[in-house]
C-alpha cells in the first residue's frame, strides 16, 4: 500500500528552506479562507445541506482537530488509551460556563483558568490512573470522563441538566467580532490554537520528552529499564492532553453560549479517538485529515437523514479495515521498530 | 443519605442486587473471553446484547404466536416457550458474535498488531448494529409479553424470592459453571486456554487460530444471548440504545474481576450488581455510576489487575 | 482491473454519491412557487423516538396540505438535531440562513433550543414548538428567553407542575408522595416545578433521580416501600415510566402511579403491560392523537406513515405544523409575514380548541391541562386536572 506520508515526507526533505516556509504559509493562507469556501462557486460544494457551513467548521471540524491533536499526545505519541477525553473538554466548557456567567472576566482572560483545572484534573487522574496498564487505564479514564458528566448533572453550580445559559462571547481581538451569525473569527482563533499545538508537539517530539514517550509507547519495561521515569513522562503527556482540550471547553463554551451535560457524553471521547486512529496515529497530519473527514461527514450526507449514522458507521468500518494504520500513518522505521519489539 | 431504607429492605436490595449481577456475570463473559484470547476489548458486545434482546421478543411474539396481552402460559408450554426463546436469541448472539469477528476483528488481525484500529472498527461495527435496529423499529421499545406468572416462593427476611429472580440466578450459576467446564476439561476449551497463553505456540502446537477465535466470539456471543434473554423476561421490555449501560456495567465487571478472567467475572458481576443497588439505595439512583466507577479506581489501586487478578494463567480462558 | 483502480474507483463513486446528490436536491424546485418549512427534532441518536413520531405528525399534516392542490406548495426541511444542544449549535445556524425556510417546526428539546435561539434570533425566523416545555424559555425574567420568535403549543411545567401533583393526590386521604425524576433537562424541570406544590397539599416521602434508560427499579421501589409513600409521581419519558410501574406492581406497591406528559403515549399501557400501567393518572397538554382525529385521517395518517398507534407530541406537532400552513395559505411568504401572523393571528386546532399566543410565546389560556387515566389497557380522557 502507499505510504503518502513517507512519500510527502522525501519530497518535503528536498525542498530548501525558502521552498518550505512559503509552502507552509501558502497552506496556512488557504485553510484560513476555508469559511469562504462554501459561497465561492468552484468550491462550493463543500458546503454542508442544512447545517451552517461555516458552523460545521468551528465545530465539529475545527474543534474536533484541536481535540483529536491533543488526544494524539496522549494516544498517538506516548500510547496510553484514553477513553474519557471529552472531560477535560467538558472542564474547560464549565469553567467558562460558570466563570463567564458570575464574573466579569471575558473568555480571553478565563482562557488560563480553563487550561489550568483541565490540567489539574489530568493531574490529579494521572497520578493513580497512570500506574495502571493498557486497558485498566482505558477504564479508568472512561469512568472519569463519565463521572465529570454525572457531576455536572447533578450539581446545583452548573445548573443540572439545564447547564449554564448566557455564557459570554468573547470580545473583539484587533476590530474582529465574534458575531452570532459570522463563525469566521472563532475559525481562526481555533486555527491558531491548532497551530500552536502543532508547534508545540513537533518541539516536543524531537525534544527529551517525545523520546521518553515513543519509549514509553514500544515498550514500558524497557523504557523503565533504561531510565525512563514512566509516571513523570506519562503525567506530561497527559496533561498537555488535558491542557489542549479544556482549552478548545472554553472557546466552544463562549461560541455557542450554552452549556449542558449532554454535550459531553462518552460519544464524543469516541469520536475523538476515531479521529485519531482514522486519520494515522502519531502522526499530526493524519490525525488533521482524520478529524476533518469523520467531523465533516455526517453534516455532509445530512441529506440522507434517516440513515445518516448508519453510513458513517460503515464508512468508518470499511475504512478501519482498508488502512488499519489509518490514512496517514506514522513513519515507516518507526513501524519497524514496532515490529522488532513485539 | 438514606440509611432507613435498609431497615426494612437490606436482603431485598441483596437479592435483587445478585439477579442483577448474574445477568451482568453472562454479558461480560462475552468481553472477558474475548479479551482472554485476543487482547482486545470486544466493544460490540454491548450491542449484540441489545440483538438478543430483540431476538427474545422476535422469538416469543414473531415465531410463536403470543399477543403482546396474552395470559401467561403454563405447563409445558410454558417450558417449551421460554427454552425456544433463549436457545433462539442466544444463537442469534452466538452467530452475530462470529460476524462481528469476520467483519471487525479478522482482517485487522491477519495484519498484526492493531489494538486501536481493531477497537474502532468493534466501535463502527456497533454503530451499525445501533442504527439498523432503530430505523428496523421505528426507535420504538418493544415489549414482551408476560409469559411467565411472576409467582413468588415467599418472602424471606423482607426479601421476595420471585420465579424470575430465582430463574436468573439458578440459571446464571448453571450456565457459568458449564462454561467454566468447557473451558477446563474439554479440548476446544484447551485449546482456547492455549491460545490465550500463547499465540505463536499454540499455532505450532497445530491450532487452528481463526477457528479458536471463531469459537471464543461465540461462546461469548452465546453467554451474552442468554444475558439478553433474562433481562428480556425479567423486564419485559427492550429499546434499541438498551446496550450501552448494561454493557458498561458488563465491562466494568469483567474489569473488576480482573479481564480475561472467568471465575473474577463471576464475583465481580455479583459485586457490581449489589453495589449499584445499595449505592442507589443510599446515596441516590443519580449517584450510582459515580459509586460504580469510584470503587473500581479504588479497586484498581489496590489491586492493579482486578480483584482476582488477570496474571493467573490457570484459571484464563 | 487491479484491486488500486478498483479501490480508487469505489472511493471516486462514492464521494460522487456524497457530493452530487446535494447538488440535484435544490434544483428539484418546480414551477409552482414553493415555500420551505423546517422541522427540527431528533431523528437519529438516543432521542429518536420522540422526534421520529413528531415528524410523521409533521408530514401528515403537509400531505394534507398538499392533497388540496394549493397554489403554493409547501415543503418540509428536516433537520435532525439529535435531541442535543452541540449538533442544534451547528443545525441551527444553517436553517438561520436559508432565506426560503420562514417558519420552523421545533425544536423538539429544551436544550437544543435553548442552543438554537441565537441563530433563529438573529435572523428573525419564527419557531413554534411542540415540546420544548422549560418555563425559561418563555420567561420573562429568564437571563436568555425566546422572544420574540419562539412560540409553543405545548403547556409549560409552571402549569403542569401543580396541575400533576393535584391530580396525583386527588381523592387520596392524607397522601404521601414519593417524586421521582429522571435526570433528564425535561424530567427534572418538571419535577422542580411539581415539588412545591407537593409539599403544600401533601407529605414528601421522600425523591429520587433516576437516569434515562435505567433497566433497573428494584432500588428504588425497595424506597419507595421503606418510606410508605401512597403516590409516586414520576417526570420523564414513557420507555423509562414502563419500566418502573412494573417494577413497582412486581414489587407489591399498590398506590397510586402518576407522571406527565412524557408518559402520555398510547404506547404506555402497552409497553407496562396493561395491568401494571392499569389506573395511572396522567397529566398533559397533549392529547392522544387518536382520540381527536377523525377516523379517515388516522387511516390517512397509517397509510402515510406506517405507524398505527401514534406516538407522543403527535397532537401538538400536527397543531404547530397546521398554525404556519394557515398562515401560508392566508399569503404569508416571508418570515416577519409569518412572525405578525403567528404571534396576532387565532388558531383552530384539532380538537377544535383557539389557539393564540401570548406576547413570550405560551398559549393564551394554555394553563388548562388535561388529566387522563388508563381504563382496561386504554388512554381515557377525564377532563381538566
Amino acid at each position: 500500500m502507499i505510504n503518502l506520508r513517507d512519500k510527502g515526507a522525501s519530497i518535503w526533505e528536498n525542498w530548501s528552506p525558502p521552498a518550505r516556509s512559503s509552502f507552509v504559509l501558502i497552506v496556512i493562507t488557504l485553510v484560513a479562507l476555508l469559511p469562504y469556501a462554501g459561497d465561492f462557486g468552484p468550491t462550493s460544494f463543500l458546503n454542508t445541506p442544512i447545517s451552517s457551513y461555516q458552523a460545521v467548521l468551528v465545530y465539529p471540524i475545527a474543534l474536533f482537530v484541536l481535540m483529536g491533536l491533543g488526544l494524539n499526545i496522549v494516544v498517538g505519541k506516548s500510547g496510553l488509551l484514553d477513553l474519557g477525553y471529552v472531560a477535560f473538554f467538558a472542564i474547560g466548557a464549565y469553567t467558562m460556563g460558570i466563570m463567564g456567567t458570575m464574573t466579569s472576566l471575558n473568555t480571553w482572560e478565563i482562557l488560563p483558568f480553563g487550561i489550568f483545572f483541565a490540567m489539574l484534573s489530568g493531574l490529579l487522574l494521572g497520578l493513580p490512573a497512570l500506574r495502571l496498564r493498557g486497558d485498566y487505564l482505558a477504564i479508568v479514564t472512561l469512568g472519569f470522563g463519565e463521572i465529570v458528566r454525572i457531576v455536572a448533572l447533578n450539581l446545583k453550580v452548573t445548573g443540572g441538566p439545564n447547564g449554564v445559559v448566557g455564557v459570554p462571547t468573547p470580545p473583539p481581538v484587533f476590530g474582529q467580532k465574534f458575531e452570532l451569525d459570522d463563525h469566521k473569527a472563532y475559525f481562526w482563533v481555533i486555527l491558531i490554537m491548532i497551530l500552536l499545538v502543532i508547534w508545540m508537539v513537533r518541539r516536543f517530539t524531537v525534544r527529551r520528552p517525545g523520546r521518553a514517550w515513543e519509549a514509553i509507547r514500544q515498550d514500558e519495561d524497557v523504557a523503565a529499564l533504561m531510565g525512563v521515569n514512566l509516571l513523570v513522562y506519562k503525567l506530561w503527556s497527559f496533561t498537555i492532553g488535558a491542557a489542549v482540550g479544556g482549552a478548545g471547553g472554553v472557546i466552544y463554551a463562549s461560541k455557542t453560549m450554552f452549556i449542558a451535560p449532554d454535550m459531553f457524553t462518552f460519544n464524543t471521547s469516541i469520536l475523538v479517538l476515531a479521529c485519531v486512529v482514522f486519520g494515522g496515529l502519531g502522526n499530526i497530519w493524519g490525525v488533521i485529515l482524520g478529524a476533518s473527514i469523520l467531523a465533516y461527514l455526517p453534516e455532509r450526507i445530512r441529506f440522507i437523514s434517516n440513515a445518516r449514522q448508519l453510513v458513517f458507521g460503515l464508512v468508518l468500518l470499511i475504512i478501519m479495515n482498508v488502512r488499519p494504520d489509518g490514512l496517514l500513518p506514522r513513519k515507516k522505521r518507526e513501524k519497524i521498530k514496532q515490529k522488532v519489539v513485539n | 443519605m438514606n440509611l432507613q431504607v435498609l431497615e426494612s429492605q437490606f436482603w431485598s436490595l441483596c437479592l435483587q442486587g445478585v439477579a442483577l449481577g448474574f445477568i451482568y456475570v453472562l454479558i461480560s463473559l462475552g468481553y472477558t473471553m474475548v479479551y482472554g484470547v485476543l487482547r482486545l476489548i470486544n466493544f460490540a458486545n454491548s450491542e449484540v446484547f441489545m440483538v438478543g434482546t430483540f431476538a427474545t421478543v422476535v422469538a416469543q411474539v414473531g415465531i410463536l404466536q403470543n399477543q403482546t396481552n396474552s395470559q401467561s402460559l403454563h405447563g409445558f408450554r410454558l417450558i417449551y416457550t421460554l427454552l425456544f426463546a433463549l436457545v433462539f436469541s442466544m444463537l442469534i448472539c452466538g452467530f452475530l458474535g462470529i460476524l462481528v469477528e469476520l467483519v471487525a476483528y479478522r482482517r485487522l488481525r491477519s495484519l498484526g498488531n492493531n489494538r486501536l484500529a481493531s477497537l474502532i472498527s468493534a466501535i463502527a461495527v456497533s454503530i451499525v448494529l445501533l442504527e439498523t435496529t432503530r430505523i428496523i423499529t421505528y426507535s420504538r421499545p418493544q415489549t414482551s409479553p408476560r409469559l411467565l406468572d411472576k409467582w413468588s416462593f415467599g418472602e424471606f427476611a423482607g426479601a421476595n424470592f420471585r420465579i424470575d429472580t430465582v430463574m436468573v440466578i439458578v440459571s446464571g450459576v448453571v450456565i457459568f459453571f458449564t462454561l467454566d467446564r468447557f473451558v477446563t476439561k474439554t479440548r476446544l476449551g484447551k485449546a482456547i486456554r492455549a491460545v490465550s497463553m500463547s499465540e505463536e505456540i499454540s499455532k505450532l502446537m497445530g491450532i487452528n487460530l481463526n477457528r479458536v477465535v471463531a469459537l471464543t466470539f461465540f461462546i461469548g456471543g452465546l453467554t451474552t444471548g442468554a444475558a439478553a434473554f433474562f433481562y428480556t423476561t425479567v423486564y419485559e421490555t427492550t429499546q434499541f440504545n438498551v446496550g450501552f449501560n448494561l454493557g458498561l456495567a458488563a465491562f466494568t465487571t469483567a474489569v473488576l474481576g480482573g479481564i480475561g478472567n472467568l471465575r473474577g467475572a463471576f464475583y465481580g458481576g455479583i459485586f457490581l450488581g449489589v453495589l449499584e443497588q445499595f449505592a442507589s439505595a443510599i446515596l441516590g439512583s443519580q449517584w450510582k455510576s459515580v459509586t460504580v466507577f469510584t470503587v473500581l479506581v479504588l479497586v484498581l489501586l489496590l489491586k492493579p489487575n482486578g480483584i482476582f487478578g488477570e496474571a493467573v494463567q490457570q484459571t484464563r480462558t | 482491473m487491479n484491486s488500486k483502480i478498483q479501490r480508487s474507483l469505489a472511493v471516486v463513486s462514492a464521494a460522487a454519491l456524497v457530493f452530487g446528490v446535494s447538488a440535484v436536491s435544490p434544483a428539484m424546485a418546480s414551477k409552482h412557487k414553493t415555500i420551505y418549512l423546517a422541522f427540527q427534532a431528533p431523528l437519529t441518536g438516543s432521542n429518536a423516538l420522540t422526534g421520529q413520531d413528531e415528524l410523521t405528525a409533521a408530514r401528515f399534516a403537509l400531505s394534507e396540505y398538499n392533497a388540496t392542490n394549493p397554489a403554493i406548495k409547501v415543503e418540509l426541511v428536516i433537520a435532525d438535531d439529535q435531541g442535543l444542544a452541540e449538533v442544534a449549535a451547528v443545525v441551527a445556524p444553517g436553517i438561520a440562513s436559508n432565506k426560503k425556510i420562514i417558519g420552523l417546526i421545533g425544536p423538539a428539546f429544551s436544550g437544543a433550543t435553548q442552543a438554537s435561539l441565537p441563530a433563529y434570533k438573529a435572523t428573525g425566523l419564527p419557531l413554534i414548538s411542540m415540546s420544548a416545555t422549560r418555563v425559561s424559555l418563555t420567561d420573562r425574567k429568564a437571563p436568555v428567553n425566546g422572544f420574540p420568535i419562539f412560540k409553543r403549543v405545548v403547556a409549560n411545567d409552571k402549569f403542569q407542575g401543580p396541575a400533576l401533583a393535584r391530580y396525583a393526590t386527588k381523592g387520596i386521604a392524607s397522601p404521601s408522595v414519593y417524586l421521582v425524576d429522571d435526570k433528564t433537562a425535561y424530567g427534572k424541570g418538571l419535577a422542580d416545578y411539581t415539588k412545591p406544590s407537593v409539599l403544600k397539599i401533601a407529605t414528601l416521602a421522600g425523591s429520587d433521580s433516576v437516569p434515562e434508560n435505567t433497566s433497573d427499579y428494584t432500588s428504588v421501589v425497595a424506597k419507595v416501600k421503606a418510606s410508605g409513600a401512597n403516590v409516586v409521581i414520576y417526570c420523564g419519558y414513557a420507555p423509562d415510566a414502563a419500566k418502573f410501574v412494573k417494577a413497582l406492581r412486581d414489587g407489591g406497591y399498590t398506590g397510586i402511579f402518576a407522571a406527565g406528559d412524557g408518559v402520555l403515549k398510547a404506547t404506555f399501557p402497552n409497553n407496562a403491560g396493561n395491568t401494571a400501567a392499569e389506573g395511572a393518572r396522567l397529566t398533559a397538554a397533549d392529547v392522544p392523537f387518536e382520540d381527536v382525529a377523525t377516523a379517515a385521517q388516522m387511516v390517512a395518517y397509517t397509510k402515510l406513515t406506517g405507524i398505527k398507534i401514534p406516538g407522543s407530541y403527535v397532537t401538538s406537532t400536527y397543531n404547530a405544523t397546521n398554525i404556519f400552513l394557515t398562515c401560508i395559505k392566508q399569503g404569508v411568504t416571508t418570515r416577519p409575514g409569518m412572525q405578525n401572523c403567528v404571534t396576532a393571528g387565532s388558531f383552530k386546532g384539532i380538537a377544535g380548541d383557539t389557539i393564540r399566543f401570548d406576547r413570550y410565546g405560551d398559549i393564551i389560556g394554555g394553563a388548562a391541562v388535561g388529566a387522563f387515566t388508563i381504563k382496561a389497557g386504554k388512554i381515557t380522557y377525564l377532563g381538566v386536572a
